[in-house]
């Protein structure tokens, strides 16, 4: 037995005032995101005031990124799709090896070498590519993908810089809410015009 | 919600992709394409369309954002994407402030209504 009018156009009603608050829901998200935004960029141009122009620009860019945050999807019955994000933390510094920026014991660039200790070297012998002078490749150390994109732009960066980032990690986290937000709109906006077409096709429906 | 997880792709001017990059979104290795254009004077409509649809092909992409005056550029193409994943978000960009008007997703959902669906 299907729903009697008052019933239908009680769920249509309803339907709209959710669509309605969704929609209020994002213009409020998407107002929050845009002034987030404006002040990631406005902590930048102070940071490129105080650097120079060419110290905050693409040219800095890492050679290699790994992403430190991560979206996870989720699609509903009802077609939605749900975003939400997850920052993968960096390693302490107690975690992570201490950075030896100072020559190495192996490295044979300053070392003398002891003559009756290395053995001679025969020039046919290809074997053996990497002598006591030359460090192994595996002795080096290699870069690490998942640092911080702070440390592009050097060691010690202005407290503006870090605003900049602190910005840029809330808009990110928020882009991830006004996506699911969008998505919801959308799947509302559907169900109402497949309500509205099944009550106008119904002509009793209509008052 | 399992997994990996997606990665957030950016399409944006200079600003806007190192501010993303800084917020640790940026992916680019060897063997991978990045997850981002930097968009600048001389890049053309095409490498932009080109770099818009690589992303939605792409299966690791979660969030497309992508600067509202870029968008404006290749609106025939956002137009058409009706897929929930990945999410495309416009966003302002230092010259050109955010107008909701001219955002697909806001004229889809109010785009809906007419004086003769409140009779």
């Amino acid at each position: 037995m299907g729903l009697s009018e008052k019933e239908e156009c009680v769920l249509l009603d309803q339907k709209l005032l959710v669509f309605m608050d969704q929609l209020e829901l994002l213009e409020e998200k998407r107002e929050r995101l845009n002034s987030l935004i404006e002040q990631g960029w406005f902590s930048m141009s102070k940071a490129r005031y105080s650097m120079g122009n060419k110290q905050v620009s693409a040219l800095q860019y890492g050679s290699e990124m790994e992403p430190l945050v991560r979206v996870h999807t989720r699609t509903l019955e009802s077609g939605e799709a749900e975003f939400q994000t997850k920052r993968r933390t960096l390693k302490s510094p107690e975690e992570r090896q201490v950075e030896d920026i100072g020559p190495k014991d192996k490295e044979g660039v300053r070392r003398r070498v002891k003559t009756q200790e290395v053995p001679e070297i025969d020039q046919s012998d290809n074997k053996h590519p990497w002598t006591e002078t030359e460090p192994a490749p595996s002795s080096k150390p290699e870069p690490n993908p998942q640092q911080d994109p702070l440390k592009w732009f050097g060691i010690l960066v202005p407290q503006t810089l870090k605003q900049a980032q602190a910005s840029f990690k809330q808009v990110v986290e928020l882009s991830a809410e006004v996506a699911t937000l969008q998505s919801a709109v959308l799947t509302t906006r559907q169900q109402l015009q497949m309500k509205q077409k099944s009550s106008s096709q119904n002509p009793d429906l209509t008052d | 919600m399992a997994g990996r997880g997606k990665l957030i792709a950016v399409i944006g001017d200079e600003d806007t992709c190192t501010g993303f990059l800084l917020g640790g979104i940026g992916e680019l290795n060897k063997n991978r394409k990045p997850n981002f254009l930097v968009v600048e004077k001389e890049t053309s409509i095409a490498e932009i369309e080109e770099t818009f649809k690589s992303f939605l092909t792409r299966n690791d992409i979660g969030i497309i954002l992508i600067n509202q005056f870029i968008a404006e550029m290749i609106r025939h193409a956002i137009d058409q994407h009706m897929e929930s994943i990945p999410a495309v978000l416009e966003i302002p960009s230092k010259e050109h402030p955010y107008d909701a008007s001219k955002d697909s997703i806001l004229r889809r959902a109010k785009g809906m209504f007419s004086a003769e669906d409140f009779r």
